[in-house]
């Protein structure tokens, strides 16, 4: 069971889900009762939601969205709130990118910031022309930081991850 | 009982014939192709069912406004589906890749070469013009071309064509690569090809059909009922203004017209028809200007790598011989296992785009030799 408060256009609304399944969901407003299933559930370009509270709320082990037990793939919010919430740096700053080599949707993301790879190994599939392709790492080393999140629309040249510089 | 009621209830069994049970065994390996193999099934399945449905004793099906018959009047003779089926690919194509590359229509061209050497094949065979013409239509590797323009020329060889034409499209993945391989080096198939992201208007998206509709259709007058449905379709998609169209003639129309197609075919095959020694000659045929479709869009490939100084990479020929997307991903697979950063699945694209243009207007070329009207 997971509690969000709420604070919509000046009303509190105190909010319990209920996790029954790995897609379907018992949620609780106020006294209503409701069965939510989850069709889906993906990042949206430049959406990093990670709630800045001030007072920190329960162990470190349920400091994890409701949400993300349905999640298979690593997503910045498990990986570590801090490395998710710094802002994305201007192209150019840091080590050497990894660019999108063509228009396309990434599909699925290997790694994660902090992540030492070997040449070759797979970043992420980049669905183009609706063919799954194949990205792999052009040198070795350790992932500064991972710019794009699984299902974002990527135009040619958009960088994927950047490397630490080593 | 006498003998003769008994003979009417039983006419069924008595009406079996060996060409009906091997056509039936026929159409459980087209089932079998289809359903647990894999190959083309929304193609394969229906011609198998149509092909088992025509060859059941005394079928009803393919008697007099039996449904196959029906069907077969309805869409096959009259080319129908075949063009409905076409605007459906024209919604589904994006010429984006073309646009930007335009001298990627070169390879389309090249791709198609396999046609005309069939054709010389099948005639040094036996074939008649029309026949031959027919057979090598395969080397368009393009299913509604085929099927249009052998139900023009030789709608006797319709059965074996349109399954030669089907089945060896499923086996792009196969037959390619080794092709591909066998004629470039390593370092050609190395050679990076960098995207070059150049913005294609809105406006020219929107012309390109128009333009290319009203110049091959003057060019090539027989091509112009499928370059015009083909050009139709991706009007439709590109200008964005008819959705609801759009969708309908990618999705419902084309899958309700396959079924119609795919199981019309399958009643064509019928034993005295199909058991023939022509039919090994066509299916034997249809590799070879497949694979010679291949051949000539790599070999022309690598003339243009030369005249361009190194910057094509000879596997997009490949592409060029139609089978849109299937030929592209298999250029963009051979590519990458040699060199995992190299991308040439845009490149590809164009020239499968190409591709699919040029088997057309080859179609229309053959009807126009052939003077077929």
């Amino acid at each position: 069971m997971r509690r969000y408060t709420l604070g919509i256009a000046g009303r509190e609304f105190v909010i319990d889900v209920q996790e029954i399944d790995a897609d379907r969901f018992e949620v609780a407003v106020g006294d209503q009762r409701y069965e939510v299933t989850l069709a889906g559930d993906e990042d949206l370009p430049d959406a990093t939601i990670t709630p800045a509270l001030a007072q920190p709320q329960g162990s470190p082990a349920l400091s994890r969205s409701a949400a993300s037990p349905a999640r298979t793939r690593p997503t910045p919010a498990a990986s570590g709130a801090p490395a998710a919430a710094t802002s994305r740096p201007a192209t150019g700053g840091g080590g050497s990118s990894l660019n999108a080599p063509m228009p396309g949707v990434i599909l699925e993301l290997y790694v994660k910031a902090g992540d030492t790879v070997a040449r070759g190994q797979q970043i992420a599939v980049l669905d183009a022309m609706k063919m799954h392709n194949f990205i792999g790492a052009p040198r070795a080393g350790t992932i500064a930081e991972v710019c794009v999140a699984a299902g974002q629309a990527v135009g040619h040249g958009d960088a994927i991850v950047r490397f630490a510089e080593s | 009982m006498d003998p003769g009621t008994l003979g009417l209830l039983m006419q069924g069994l008595t009406h079996v014939t060996p060409q009906s049970v091997v056509m039936m065994a026929v159409a459980m390996v087209l089932l079998y192709l289809g359903i647990a193999k894999g190959y083309e099934p929304l193609l394969l399945l229906p011609i198998g069912a149509g092909c088992l449905l025509a060859n059941l004793p005394l079928s009803p099906l393919i008697a007099e406004d039996g449904m196959l018959r029906v069907l077969y009047d309805m869409g096959i003779k009259n080319e129908l589906f075949p063009l409905l089926i076409f605007i459906g690919i024209g919604a589904l194509t994006d010429f984006g890749p073309l646009l930007e590359n335009p001298r990627l229509v070169l390879l389309g061209a090249a791709g198609q070469f396999g046609i005309f050497l069939t054709l010389l094949l099948a005639l040094l065979l036996g074939f008649s013009r029309p026949e031959a013409a027919s057979i090598g239509i395969i080397g368009a590797i393009d299913g509604p071309t085929s099927i249009y323009v052998s139900g023009l020329l030789a709608p006797h060889l319709l059965g074996p064509i349109t399954v030669a034409a089907y089945s060896y499209m499923s086996l792009v993945p196969i037959i390619l690569p080794p092709i591909m391989k066998l004629l470039t080096t390593q370092a050609e198939r190395r050679i990076r090809m960098p995207y070059s992201q150049r913005v294609i208007s809105r406006r020219t998206r929107i012309l390109f059909p128009i333009v290319v509709t009203v110049v091959v259709g003057t060019l090539v007058p027989f091509a112009t009922p499928l370059i015009g449905m083909l050009m139709l379709g991706n009007l439709m998609k590109e200008s964005g203004a008819v959705e609801r169209l759009t969708k309908a003639s990618a999705q419902e129309i084309a899958n309700t017209v396959t079924l119609f197609l795919g199981l019309a075919i399958g009643s064509t095959m019928v034993g005295s028809e199909f058991l023939k020694p022509s039919t090994l000659a066509i299916l034997v045929l249809g590799i070879v200007a497949f694979a010679v479709d291949g051949i000539a869009g790599v070999l022309f490939a690598k003339l243009l790598n030369r005249l361009s100084g190194g910057k094509v990479n000879p596997l997009i020929g490949a592409a060029g011989i139609s089978a849109f997307p299937m030929a592209a991903r298999v250029v963009q697979r051979v590519a990458q296992e040699e060199d995992f950063e190299n991308f040439l699945l845009m490149h590809a694209m164009g020239a499968n785009a190409a591709g699919q243009v040029a088997s057309v207007v080859a179609g229309g070329v053959l009807l126009a030799l052939m003077g077929a009207g």
